[in-house]
C-alpha cells in the first residue's frame, strides 16, 4: 500500500518535469485579477496590462520611446484647420474570429466610448469628437468640435473591437475579441489568464511565441521564487524594493526605465498661508527631493518636476529651475518676505499607500526644518478622495500615474476649471499656453508652449513635483527581445522570443 | 439514534446559520473604506455623481438592516446574488474556487489526522529516552511553525534541488491528475503539520491516561496480546477527545487555507475571501463566510453523530 503510494508520487513529479519542457509559452507572474477584461470599461492596471497591446490594438499606439505611432491606422491627415482626421486603416487586419477589422468597427468602438449606455471612463479622452463616419472600408473621418492636438495620443488608449457591442456590457468582459497578436484562451478565476498566438495576426513576423499566461500570484515571495527557479520567466512592472531583491540571482536579469507615475505635494492656492506664491516657492526651497528619493525610493528614482524625464521629447531638465536646489535658509527667508511669522501650521493629507506615507514623513520633517509646522492626515481611502476632491485641504501627499501627451495631464490638472483643478489654480498666461498647447498640431509650436508651461508651473505652481520611480521588469536570461515601456505596456510580448 | 437528538441538533444549526450571517453582514459594512470609492479607485474620471450611480445600482444606499432583509429574503430563495465587480452571481463565483480548497483540506486532513493515530500511539509507547523526548521536541516545533513560512521555505528548498518540478498554481484533477496532486501536495504538507503535531499530541495523552485505567490492567491480567491492549481497548477510548479536535481542526484548515493558498499561488476559496475583503465585494464575502461557516458547524454535528458511536453512553444519555 504504502509503496504504492510512493510510486504515484514519483510519477506525479515525473509528469510534472515533462510539463515542464513544452511549447514556447512566456510565462508571466503578476499581483492581481483583473476585474474584466473589456477595454472599454476596466481602466484598472491589473486589466489594462493583460489586453492592451497583446488582444486589442487600436488606431494609434505608444512606442517603446513614447511616442504616437501608427497602429490599425498605417497613416492619417489632418484637414488645414486642424477639425478633420483622415484615417487609413491597415489592410489584411482581421478579428480572432476571422472576421475583416473594418472601418465600420473603429467607429462602432469609438461611438461605444462615448455612448452612455456603456458609460465608459475613457469617454473623456474623445470629449471633443463630434462624429466618426466610414466612408469605405479602408477610411475612418474623425470630425472634431474644436482643434485637439492630443486626439492621436488618446486613440492608442481606445482599443478597437468588433461591431455589435455598442449595448453590450458583458460580453467582452470574459470572452475578449480584438485584432491584435495574441487571442484569448482561457481565463481560471484567481489562477491565471491565457493567450494563444494568433496565427492570422497581420504582422506576419509576430508574436514569436506559441502563447502567453498571466499567472496570478498574489503573494509577492512567490512570484519571486517563482522566477528564481524559471516556473515563472517575467515578472512585469516591479517596484526598486522587489528588483533589490532579485539583484545578481543567477540566470535573471533587470531592466528598467523612468517612470511616467509621480508624487508630488499639491496645495491649495484658494486660502491661506499657499495662496502666496512666496510660500509655494518657500516649500519647493524645503524640499530636499534627493533625500526622499533616497529614503523613500531606496534610491531608485530621481527628481522630476510637472512632467517625466521619461518624455524625451518634452521634459525641461529640473536643474534649470532654481527652487529645485534644497535651500532651507532661503526658503525662511521667503516665509519672511511673504510677512508670515514662522513656524506655518499647515495639515498635509496623505494618500493612505505605504510608499506615499514613507515619502509624506521625510516631506514633513524637511518642511519644519524650514519654518513649517505639518501635521500629517492619514485618512482611508475613500475619505481621503472625497477631500481631494473637495479641494477639503491645506496641502495633500500623493501620486498619479502620468500621461504620454502633456496635454492630458496639464489641462484637466492646471487650467482654470479644470476638472482635477482640486488645487482651485487660476492664471490667464497659463491657460493661454494650455490653450495653445491643445490647438496647435505642430510639434514645435507645442514644444514651445510646454516648456513655458514648465517653467511656471515649476516654483510657484500649485503642486510640488517630488520624484519620479525607476521602474523594472525581471525576466530570465533566456527571454529575448522584452522592451520595458514607461507606461507599463506589455505590448512588446508579440516580440519575445524564449531562447535556451 | 433518537428524534429528539436530531430535532435538537437541527434546531442549533439554524439558529447559529442565521446569527453567523447577521453579524457577518454587520461586521463587514463596519470595516472602514467604502466598496464604491474602492471600486472606482483615485482616479480622475471620479466624480461624486457616479459614485452616487453606482453606490445606488448596488443597493449600497439602503439602511443596513433593510440591506439585510433584502439579503436574507433573496437568501432563502436561493439567490445570493451577484458579485459587485464581476456581476456574475455569487453562488457561481464560490462554485469555481471551492474544488482547490476542498481537495487542499481534505488532504490535509487526511494526512494530518491519518499519521497522528500511528504517531501519538507510538509516542505514548516510548516513554522515557531520547527519543521521546526528539518526538516531543519535533511535535512543538510542529505546533508552532507557521504554515505560511513553511510553505515558502519548502518552495525554496524544492526549487533550489529540482527546479523543473511544476510546483506553484493548480490544475483540475479532471484535465492532469499527476500535476494536480504533484501541486497540491507541498501546501498539503504545509497545512497539515500543525494539526499533526497538534493531533498526535493530543492521541498520546489521551492514550497515556486509557493506558492507565483499570480496565487496561483488568485486560493485560486476562492474557489479551499488548496489540489488543493498545489498540481495541485503549485506542478506542482515546479516539473521543480526538475526535473533537478533527471537527475543531476542520475549521482551522479553512482559515489555514487562505494563507497557504495564498502563497501557493491556488486559486481557492481563501483567496476568494481574501480578494472580497479587500475588495469589499459584500454580498461574495458574505455568502463565501456563510458557507465556510455552515462547513464548519455540519462538521461538528457530524462529530456529535460520530460520538454516539464511538461512545455508546452518549447515546443514552440524549435519549433520557
Amino acid at each position: 500500500m504504502r509503496k504504492n503510494w510512493f510510486s504515484a508520487l514519483a510519477l506525479a513529479g515525473a509528469m510534472a518535469f515533462a510539463n515542464g519542457a513544452s511549447a514556447q509559452t512566456i510565462e508571466l507572474a503578476v499581483d492581481g485579477s483583473p476585474a474584466g477584461l473589456d477595454p472599454h470599461i476596466v481602466t484598472a492596471f491589473n486589466s489594462v496590462q493583460i489586453v492592451s497591446g497583446t488582444i486589442y490594438e487600436s488606431l494609434t499606439m505608444i512606442d517603446k520611446d513614447l511616442r504616437t505611432v501608427p497602429g490599425l491606422a498605417e497613416s492619417w491627415q489632418i484637414s488645414p484647420d486642424n477639425l478633420t482626421y483622415t484615417f487609413r486603416l491597415r489592410g489584411g487586419v482581421t478579428f480572432h474570429d476571422g472576421k475583416p477589422a473594418e472601418a465600420a468597427d473603429v467607429v462602432a468602438s469609438l461611438k461605444r466610448v462615448m455612448s452612455s449606455a456603456i458609460a465608459s471612463p475613457l469617454a473623456s479622452r474623445l470629449a471633443s469628437v463630434a462624429d466618426a463616419t466610414a466612408p469605405d472600408a479602408r477610411t475612418v473621418v474623425v470630425t472634431l468640435k474644436e482643434p485637439t492636438a492630443p486626439l492621436l495620443t488618446a486613440l492608442a488608449s481606445i482599443a478597437v473591437v468588433p461591431r455589435g457591442f455598442e449595448a453590450d456590457k458583458d460580453g467582452l468582459q470574459r470572452a475578449p475579441m480584438g485584432t491584435g497578436p495574441f487571442k484569448f484562451k482561457e481565463w481560471q478565476p484567481n489562477g491565471f489568464i491565457a493567450l494563444e498566438k494568433n496565427a492570422g495576426y497581420w504582422d506576419k513576423a509576430k508574436p514569436r511565441v506559441d502563447g502567453v499566461k498571466f499567472n496570478i500570484v498574489p503573494e509577492s515571495a512567490t512570484r519571486q521564487v517563482g522566477l528564481t527557479s524559471g516556473q515563472y520567466q517575467i515578472l512585469p512592472n516591479i517596484d526598486a524594493a522587489t528588483a533589490l531583491q532579485l539583484r545578481g540571482r543567477p540566470n535573471v536579469r533587470l531592466v528598467d526605465t523612468l517612470e511616467l507615475a509621480y508624487t508630488l505635494i499639491g496645495m491649495n492656492v484658494s486660502k491661506p498661508p499657499f495662496d502666496n506664491p512666496k510660500v509655494r516657492e518657500a516649500l519647493n526651497y524645503a524640499l530636499n527631493r534627493q533625500e526622499i528619493v533616497q529614503a523613500a525610493l531606496f534610491g531608485a528614482g530621481v527628481p522630476g518636476g510637472s512632467l517625466s524625464p521619461a518624455l524625451k521629447d518634452w521634459a525641461v531638465d529640473v536643474a534649470s529651475f532654481p527652487c529645485f536646489r534644497h535651500d532651507p535658509a532661503k526658503a525662511q527667508a521667503l516665509l519672511r518676505e511673504a510677512g508670515i511669522t514662522a513656524p506655518i501650521a499647515i495639515t498635509l493629507l496623505v494618500l493612505p499607500r505605504q510608499d506615499i506615507r514613507d515619502i509624506a514623513q521625510v516631506v514633513q520633517q524637511q518642511l519644519n526644518r524650514a519654518g513649517f509646522r505639518v501635521e500629517l492626515r492619514i485618512p482611508e481611502i475613500g475619505q481621503f478622495v472625497q477631500d481631494w476632491r473637495n479641494s477639503n485641504f491645506d496641502a495633500f501627499a500623493s501620486t498619479n500615474a502620468g500621461s504620454t501627451d502633456p496635454d492630458d495631464y496639464y489641462y484637466r490638472t492646471f487650467r482654470t476649471g479644470g476638472s482635477t483643478n482640486v488645487f482651485k489654480y487660476s492664471n490667464p498666461e497659463l491657460d493661454a499656453l494650455l490653450d495653445s498647447g491643445r490647438r496647435e498640431t505642430a510639434m514645435p509650436a507645442r514644444k514651445a508652449a510646454y516648456d513655458r508651461a514648465q517653467a511656471i508651473l515649476a516654483c510657484e505652481g500649485p503642486a510640488a513635483t517630488l520624484t519620479y520611480g525607476q521602474l523594472y521588469t525581471a525576466t530570465r536570461n533566456n527571454v529575448q527581445g522584452f522592451d520595458i515601456i514607461a507606461n507599463r505596456s506589455l505590448m512588446s510580448l508579440s516580440n519575445v522570443v524564449l531562447g535556451r | 439514534m433518537s428524534r429528539n437528538f436530531l430535532v435538537t441538533r437541527i434546531v442549533d444549526l439554524a439558529i447559529v446559520l442565521i446569527g453567523v450571517s447577521m453579524l457577518t453582514f454587520l461586521m463587514i459594512r463596519l470595516v472602514p473604506g467604502d466598496a464604491v470609492a474602492i471600486m472606482l479607485g483615485a482616479n480622475a474620471e471620479v466624480t461624486v455623481e457616479r459614485m452616487n450611480e453606482l453606490r445606488a445600482r448596488l443597493g449600497l444606499d439602503q439602511p443596513i438592516p433593510v440591506q439585510y432583509a433584502q439579503w436574507l429574503g433573496n437568501a432563502l430563495r436561493g439567490d445570493f446574488g451577484n458579485s459587485l465587480w464581476t456581476g456574475k452571481p455569487v453562488v457561481q463565483e464560490i462554485a469555481v474556487h471551492l474544488p482547490p480548497t476542498l481537495q487542499l483540506a481534505g488532504l490535509s486532513l487526511l494526512l494530518g489526522a491519518g499519521l497522528a493515530v500511528p504517531l501519538g500511539v507510538a509516542m505514548a509507547r516510548l516513554r522515557g529516552g531520547w527519543r521521546e523526548t526528539a518526538l516531543q521536541i519535533a511535535s512543538v516545533v510542529g505546533l508552532t511553525v507557521p504554515s505560511f513560512w513553511l510553505g515558502i521555505m519548502m518552495i525554496l528548498a524544492l526549487t533550489s534541488f529540482a527546479p523543473e518540478l511544476q510546483l506553484l498554481g493548480y490544475v483540475p484533477f479532471t484535465e492532469d491528475p499527476a500535476g494536480n496532486v504533484a501541486r497540491l501536495l507541498l501546501p498539503a504538507i504545509a497545512l497539515a503539520l500543525p494539526i499533526l503535531a497538534n493531533l498526535a499530541r493530543l492521541v498520546r495523552s489521551a492514550m497515556l491516561d486509557a493506558l492507565a485505567q483499570d480496565y487496561v490492567r483488568t485486560a493485560r491480567a486476562k492474557g489479551v496480546s499488548e496489540r489488543s491492549v493498545l489498540f481495541k481497548h485503549a485506542l478506542r477510548n482515546a479516539l473521543i477527545p480526538f475526535v473533537t479536535s478533527v471537527g475543531i481542526m476542520t475549521g482551522y484548515l479553512l482559515g489555514g487555507a487562505i494563507v497557504v493558498e495564498q502563497v501557493f499561488a491556488i486559486p481557492g476559496l481563501g483567496r476568494l475571501i481574501l480578494g472580497a475583503i479587500s475588495e469589499r465585494n459584500y454580498p461574495l464575502l458574505q455568502t463565501a463566510i456563510l458557507l465556510v461557516t455552515s462547513g464548519f458547524v455540519l462538521v461538528n454535528f457530524a462529530v456529535d453523530l460520530l460520538y454516539a458511536i464511538i461512545d455508546p453512553r452518549v447515546r443514552l444519555e440524549a435519549d433520557q
